[in-house]
């Protein structure tokens, strides 16, 4: 494994040229170009807030209705880093077949398709932090220390989204249902995890059992979104058992993608 | 004598009989084990295949379409892993396989070239400085270069693959059927950097159905007959075995299809 990671860096600069390009050719294609990555999370939000913010009037920020940045803030928060877990997700599939002619007559690294497809992912995130702070700005939102849990959120959440997309990436080319199942996947997860909602409703409502409770914190995406809430919200902050599981999660996760990775690679190559 | 480059020891790769190009869930969990569709068996495009090739040879690999030939050429290159078997090679390849470079249909000529350069390990600059020189080299009109792969010629596709791989200074290259396609003038061309580059000590493994071409730069010939190697020895006689052989087969099917109307 050691000597795999090795090829994986000494081909980095291959990635970030498959990350350029993949941007390029997104930004290019399209008039609105940058503007497209940011309506997208930006409408969903203004949906989320229009739905559970006014119509059921839900006071569902946490800290209350006067904590700074609201709901809205809190919606952002989760939506954006979301979507690059979501988009990601949905190109992991593709990311081997979309290079199959390269892969089929050159010796790379094939780690590096799936790598490239969440690091691309991860610049266009980082590309909506800009219209993060001006909410900030705007809606009066308040960070401090907490801020620190942001890189922790990022490396988590890249190590499970890697470990993902590993798997898919490999699964899918001899089974092409993976692609169909993502879709679901994509929703059951965007709804499982406190990204809309803050997670006190799930833990304080009475109608869910406490083993649920308990499996829905070992969830590694609770761990993730709630760091990423917490920057803005101090509540929010992970408790140690939620921090632990999601580390574990992820880099089980990781462990998984990897290793399915490895095991297909020879019937992919042929399937390629 | 000095290590082989490129050394094989019992190749095989094997593929599923009928395997169906996608499995899908259903099929594997509605049928389960009972009725899988891959039940054909297993079929070995290649098998016990072992050989040696040293420093500065020219292997041209021969046999009849479908006896794996280009899969050999595959597993030399890396992008197939065997079954059975290893292969081991000292040093870099650059590969041509399939009559391309790696080219994706959607990228622009000079974006391929940018991608694939240094995929193989060019640097930038390297690139820069060596642009021009692959353009020219593959001859193509002004502008091609800007659109996309989808839009060229097998005959512009090939060219510029070429000019790129024998741009690379790897030691080893990989040429499948590539010569088939230029025209007369472009074949002339790649005979020349061909033969630079034997003459500088490169390694050459040469998958083709032309004998001139065979004859003019192997010194070594590789006859592949129903995924087994059957002759490894100088190219004159991997095609002369080979040569008898399609000569058998087609004196054998002229007696059975005069057979065949004498029954009628």
């Amino acid at each position: 494994m050691a000597s795999r990671a090795l090829a994986v860096w000494q081909n980095r600069q291959v990635v970030n040229l498959l990350v350029r390009r993949e941007l390029k050719v997104k930004y290019q294609k399209s008039i609105l170009g940058y503007a497209w990555s940011l309506l997208d999370p930006l409408a969903q939000a203004a949906i989320y807030f229009f739905v559970f913010g006014v119509l059921f009037n839900a006071r569902v920020a946490p800290g209350g209705e006067d904590a700074p940045g609201g709901y809205a803030l809190f919606l952002l928060s989760g939506i954006l880093p979301w979507m690059w877990m979501s988009t990601a997700l949905n190109d992991a599939s593709r990311a081997l077949i979309t290079h199959a002619k390269l892969i089929t007559t050159m010796k790379v690294p094939r780690e590096i398709f799936p790598l490239a497809v969440v690091q691309t992912k991860f610049i266009e995130y980082l590309l909506t932090w800009p219209v993060l702070l001006l909410f900030v700005i705007v809606l009066g939102g308040q960070t401090g220390w907490t801020l620190l849990w942001l890189p922790v959120a990022i490396a988590v959440q890249f190590v499970f989204t890697l470990g993902i997309t590993l798997f898919l990436a490999s699964l899918n080319v001899l089974l092409r249902d993976v692609q169909r199942i993502v879709r679901i996947l994509n929703r059951v997860l965007f709804y499982s995890s406190p990204i809309i909602y803050p997670m006190f409703q799930v833990m304080e409502s009475e109608r869910i059992p406490g083993w649920f409770k308990t499996l829905y914190e070992m969830n590694p995406l609770v761990g993730i979104f709630q760091m990423h809430h917490a920057v803005w919200f101090p509540t929010e902050q992970p408790t140690q058992f939620i921090l632990w599981s999601t580390v574990a999660g992820a880099l089980i996760m990781f462990v998984i993608g990897y290793l399915t990775f490895r095991r297909l690679e020879t019937a992919v190559l042929k399937e390629l | 004598m000095a290590e082989p480059v490129i050394e094989a020891k019992g190749l095989g790769v094997k593929f599923a009989m009928n395997r169906r190009r996608r499995l899908s869930l259903r099929e594997m969990f509605i049928h389960g084990s009972k009725r899988d569709p891959n039940k054909g068996g297993d079929f070995w495009p290649l098998r016990n295949v072992s050989f040696e090739v040293a420093k500065g040879d020219c292997v041209g690999i021969v046999g009849k379409n479908g006896t794996g030939k280009s899969t050999l050429l595959k597993l030399i290159a890396g992008v197939l892993i065997p079954d059975e078997g290893e292969v081991t090679v000292r040093g870099k390849i650059a590969p041509l396989l399939e009559l391309r470079a790696g080219f994706s249909d959607d990228l622009t000529g000079r974006e391929n070239v940018n991608l694939v350069g240094s995929l193989h390990g060019m640097t930038p600059k390297m690139l820069e400085e060596k642009f021009q020189e692959i353009v020219d080299f593959a001859e193509l009109r002004s502008g091609y270069i800007d659109m996309p792969v989808r839009h060229y010629s097998s005959g512009m596709k090939v060219r510029l693959g070429f000019a790129l791989i024998s741009q690379l200074q790897h030691p080893i290259m990989l040429v499948d059927e590539v010569l088939a396609v230029g025209d007369k003038a472009f074949r002339r061309k790649c005979y020349d950097t061909i033969e630079k580059m034997l003459e500088n000590d490169r390694t050459m493994v040469l998958v083709s159905h032309n004998e001139g071409d065979l004859k003019r730069f192997c010194n070594r010939g590789l006859y592949i007959k129903d995924g087994s190697l059957v002759a490894d020895t100088d190219i004159t006689s991997a095609l002369a075995a080979y040569n008898a052989d399609t000569q058998a087969e087609i004196e054998a099917r002229k007696k059975k299809s005069g057979g065949d109307g004498k029954a009628a």
